[in-house]
């Protein structure tokens, strides 16, 4: 069966976007996005974990017996998590330290358990590698445009570079991420309707010329 | 025998321990290439404390064989190194009564001049059960900075939580957390204070 790269990542960046459209990883995008780095830095150990994880459970699809799938897939996700904690604490200890707990929480981590369980177990390797890296993308830029967009508005920085000196600490703190995130997911589903809805609108006469 | 390997129990248990084990063998590997001895983390502390790693010797070490325990209920001290020649101290402590009875660990450099301690700058290292304690800025650890530690301590001004404290609620989860940051430079105050009273006496 050939693999549909093109429907693959316009899944895991737009239509399935797992933080903005299906709503995943809630915890996570709410507690790090006090910075864009957190949001690149947690973004990016998502998308290490989701290849790596996706890549093994497709690979062992069928030796894993389907009556203890779950726990097989939380023993391999675990794995690969613990990995990019050695890596991090090793090589970016600040950035260690600046994720904390959520670091070893990514091992439940809705949007890894979901691509495991519905996509991975039931495709080929280089789909569902194909599928981790764009949903770990889709998760990467969610995370780094919130956190860009709650650092520049709470702290007066991006990146930690400063900006200006003005500032509202309402977006720094948990009511400013809960705010963030509901007008990220409104832009985003606004954004998405209407380009649905004008691509309706362009198909419509070449569905009349072909009824 | 050959039924029982063709069990439906067999093969689920037999997955499991395959994977447990490889992902055993894997790990242990890898922690044993990428672990982070006591020294490289302090090698760290020193660089994010004066920017460039500096030489230092180890005055009190609680790790090593028969090194006494300086608990003070409040918090403890873990390690003493003296920097550049004893020109400046620098403790790695311990204050508890965190959030949830959790734990913060500091770095305090404390700089000696003329016999006065000063303590010139304090960096997290480590917390336990305060998930978001990393989220405090230099704005919190400034507080701490004192132009003369013993004479602060012998007039019984040692740190407390503050109304200032409470601001940090928002991203720390409670005022304990500030406590437990207090309690770990407390500890500073505290052991510079016995040491001049023992080289007094």
């Amino acid at each position: 069966m050939k693999t549909d790269f093109k429907k693959i990542a316009k899944d895991g960046l737009i239509t399935s976007n797992p933080t903005l459209k299906l709503v995943l990883g809630t915890c996570p995008t709410l507690a790090l996005t006090t910075m864009a780095s957190n949001g690149i830095g947690m973004g990016l150990a998502v998308t290490f974990v989701l290849i790596c994880s996706n890549v093994m459970i497709s690979l062992l699809k069928r030796t894993i017996p389907k009556e203890v799938r779950i726990p097989a897939f939380v023993l391999i996700i675990a794995t690969f998590v613990t990995i990019v904690r050695l890596v991090m604490d090793k090589f970016l200890p600040d950035l260690y330290d600046s994720l904390g707990l959520y670091l070893p929480l990514i091992v439940v981590n809705c949007i890894i358990l979901a691509r495991a369980e519905s996509f991975a177990s039931k495709n080929g390797v280089i789909a569902s590698a194909a599928d981790g890296l764009f949903m770990g993308l889709g998760f990467t830029v969610a995370l780094t445009l919130m956190g860009a967009v709650r650092e520049i508005l709470g702290n007066g920085t991006v990146f930690g570079f400063k900006l200006w000196d003005f500032s509202i600490g309402f977006f720094a703190g948990s009511a400013g991420a809960f705010f963030t995130y509901a007008v990220f997911i409104a832009v985003f589903s606004l954004i998405s309707y209407n380009a649905e809805k004008s691509k309706k609108l362009k198909n419509l006469p070449e569905l009349k010329e072909a009824e | 025998m050959r039924s029982l390997f063709k069990n439906v129990w067999f093969k689920c248990i037999t997955a499991l321990l395959l994977i447990a084990a490889v992902s055993g063998g894997l790990l242990s590997v890898l922690n044993d290439v990428l672990f982070v001895s006591a020294e490289e983390r302090t090698d760290r502390a020193i660089v994010k404390i004066y920017g460039e790693l500096k030489q230092y010797d180890v005055e009190y070490d609680a790790a090593q064989d028969g090194a006494e325990t300086i608990d003070y209920g409040y918090g403890r001290i873990d390690k003493v190194f003296t920097v550049d020649n004893g020109a400046d101290y620098l403790f790695k402590t311990t204050g508890y009564r965190g959030y949830k009875e959790g734990t913060i660990t500091l770095w305090v450099r404390v700089s000696v001049n003329g016999g006065v301690y000063s303590i010139e700058k304090v960096v997290l290292e480590s917390y336990e059960k305060q998930t978001l304690m990393s989220k405090l800025g230099g704005e919190y650890y400034g507080k701490f900075r004192l132009s003369d530690v013993t004479a602060e301590y012998k007039a019984g001004r040692l740190f407390s939580a503050t109304d200032e404290d409470k601001n940090y609620n928002a991203v720390s989860g409670a005022t304990f957390s500030a406590t437990a940051g207090n309690n770990a430079v407390n500890c500073v105050l505290k052991y510079l204070s016995d040491k001049e009273t023992a080289n007094e006496d």
